[in-house]
């Protein structure tokens, strides 16, 4: 091997490794601060997740006795740590002021070449694996102290709560310490629950509370002949909180039984309340004490919503589940809301809820699942059995 | 728990490290053990104008090229700190990371090392180089 050139002793760093020359040469050497560097950890990323990289929109989040995740703002990925039984000689850039005080130290006492130093041989890498945002916990989270009208009334302000209740509140710093999702997707997750911030702290609402908030909504659109189509926003939440109900709150029900409409021109916006929405919550209003007869509850059901709306059965799928016992059916609560969120978990309990279930009473409790890579079919694929007694009968999906 | 990662480097001047991968362990003789920094492992060398390049370790002579990675690799460096606790008082240890690299190709050497054995010493032949050349690729 002919060495072309002869160069005075330099150090050089892995840019002489990378423009090495045609007919050339370079020594390489273990760096004079050669160890195992646990403190470098090398990281396989995508092309275009390095712009977050690169303006530090990225962080690490979990807590000591979980898996760490990586979030991005709208995505969450698990770290993968992938082995190697090849020498991966890792030879940094010339520059070594981020790694050391004292500029590398350059054994070129015996040779008239450039030495390039390796400063750690790398066991592997970390990779990525997009997930889905581990959202189970904010609900778990929120529900140990939901708002109650209790609290409405009881406290003025934070300063009256016992330290003992503020600790089992969580702000938004807070959540984003506990959760293990990207920003995005927890305030995605915030508005799934039907979360509101209050005085700084994320809540969930009583159901009870928020049943007493419609209550007095619907009674005061009829009092003054309000169409529910088109409700004043200003008007409603005004003699909302006339009637004693915090403002934060007024809106809150709007928000989470109503879409808005339009923006008021100059002034007030105007809601339509959601027909569904509506008649789920009385329907689970009516079973939240247990099963019920068909007949009974639909007769019961009937009379609670609002005038001009029209409850219908189909509206309950993924909130109530309906069962034959001998000639009756039955009806019971069971709301796809208040299940896991991860895969086995949520095919675990809707088998122990029912061994069998058919297709179309199945879909609406796994179409909110949400596995990247993974199809619905794919799912049902992975975690279930599939049985066809007869060729034109309905399939059955079972445990695996 | 967060962990922000940090980059003072910027879109386009992350520095750039190399990386060099062999198949196997490079063996060190027993009395150099303790004794790596600054030993030299071998030469890298390109022989034409071609992406392709050798690497003799001791006798042996490998015969690989320069790839880019499928996907870039960032260098991460985890950094230990003193947090002072504002609210509390007290400081708690905490850790930071920080990209300090970034790493877009590697030469990889995957064929069978071929051993020179009417040429046992590559270049140098001073007691220095002589003893580093005692290192040997084991697969």
């Amino acid at each position: 091997m002919e060495i072309m050139e002869q160069a005075r002793p330099v150090c050089r760093g892995a840019g002489a490794v990378l423009n090495l020359q045609p007919s050339s040469s370079i020594s390489i050497a273990y760096h004079t601060h050669f160890g195992p560097h646990d403190d470098l950890i090398l990281l396989e990323v995508d092309e275009k997740l390095l712009p977050d990289f690169f303006h530090q929109r990225v962080s690490l989040r979990g807590e000591r006795s979980e898996d760490a995740v990586l979030c991005t703002q709208s995505k969450t990925y698990s770290i993968k740590f992938v082995g190697t039984s090849n020498s991966v000689f890792l030879t940094p850039p010339l520059d070594n002021s981020i790694l050391y005080e004292n500029s590398e130290d350059c054994n070129g006492k015996d040779n008239h070449k450039a030495i390039v130093s390796v400063i750690k041989v790398a066991p592997g890498n970390m990779e990525l694996v997009e997930v889905a945002p581990r959202l189970d916990k904010l609900k778990l989270l929120l529900s140990e102290y939901p708002y109650s009208s209790r609290e409405a009334s009881e406290f003025e302000d934070l300063e009256e709560m016992d330290k003992s209740i503020t600790k089992r509140m969580y702000s938004w710093d807070d959540l984003v310490d506990e959760v293990q999702a990207s920003d995005n997707e927890l305030r995605s997750g915030l508005l799934a629950i039907s979360a509101v911030e209050i005085d700084g702290y994320w809540r969930i609402v009583d159901e009870k509370y928020m049943s007493t908030i419609l209550i007095m909504l619907l009674h005061n659109s009829v009092l003054n002949d309000w169409s529910l189509d088109a409700l004043n926003e200003d008007e409603v939440v005004s003699m909302l909180v006339s009637d004693g109900f915090p403002l934060k709150l007024s809106h809150h029900c709007l928000h989470v039984f109503g879409s808005k409409v339009e923006e008021g021109a100059g002034g007030s916006c105007l809601w339509r309340l959601d027909e569904r929405r509506v008649c789920v919550h009385f329907a689970r209003e009516i079973l939240v004490e247990g099963k019920r007869k068909m007949d009974n509850f639909m007769e019961e059901w009937k009379q609670k919503v609002p005038k001009g709306m029209h409850p219908d059965f189909e509206m309950l799928e993924g909130e109530v589940l309906k069962e034959k016992f001998g000639v009756e059916s039955w009806v019971h609560a069971f709301s796809v809301s208040s299940l896991p969120s991860t895969p086995a978990e949520r095919f675990s309990t809707l088998f122990r809820e029912r061994p069998k279930w058919e297709q179309k009473d199945l879909l609406p409790y796994i179409r909110d699942l949400n596995v990247p890579g993974l199809s619905l079919e794919g799912l049902l694929l992975k975690y279930t059995r599939r049985t066809q007694p007869t060729l034109d009968a309905e399939p059955v999906f079972s445990a695996r | 728990m967060q962990i922000q990662i940090k980059c003072s480097c910027g879109e386009g001047s992350c520095p750039e490290w190399a990386i060099i991968e062999v198949q196997g362990v490079v063996e060190v003789q027993p009395s150099f053990q303790d004794r790596l920094q600054n030993l030299e492992i071998g030469q890298l060398c390109r022989p034409s104008s071609q992406e392709n390049y050798t690497f003799t370790i001791g006798y042996h002579e490998l015969t690989g090229s320069k790839v880019a990675l499928k996907k870039p690799m960032l260098v991460l460096k985890k950094v230990k700190c003193m947090d002072i606790d504002q609210s509390s008082d007290n400081q708690s240890p905490g850790t930071e990371l920080e990209v300090v690299g970034i790493i877009r190709h590697r030469i990889l050497f995957k064929t069978r090392p071929k051993a020179l054995i009417s040429k046992p010493q590559p270049v140098v032949k001073d007691r220095a180089s002589a003893a580093a050349a005692s290192s040997s690729v084991q697969t």
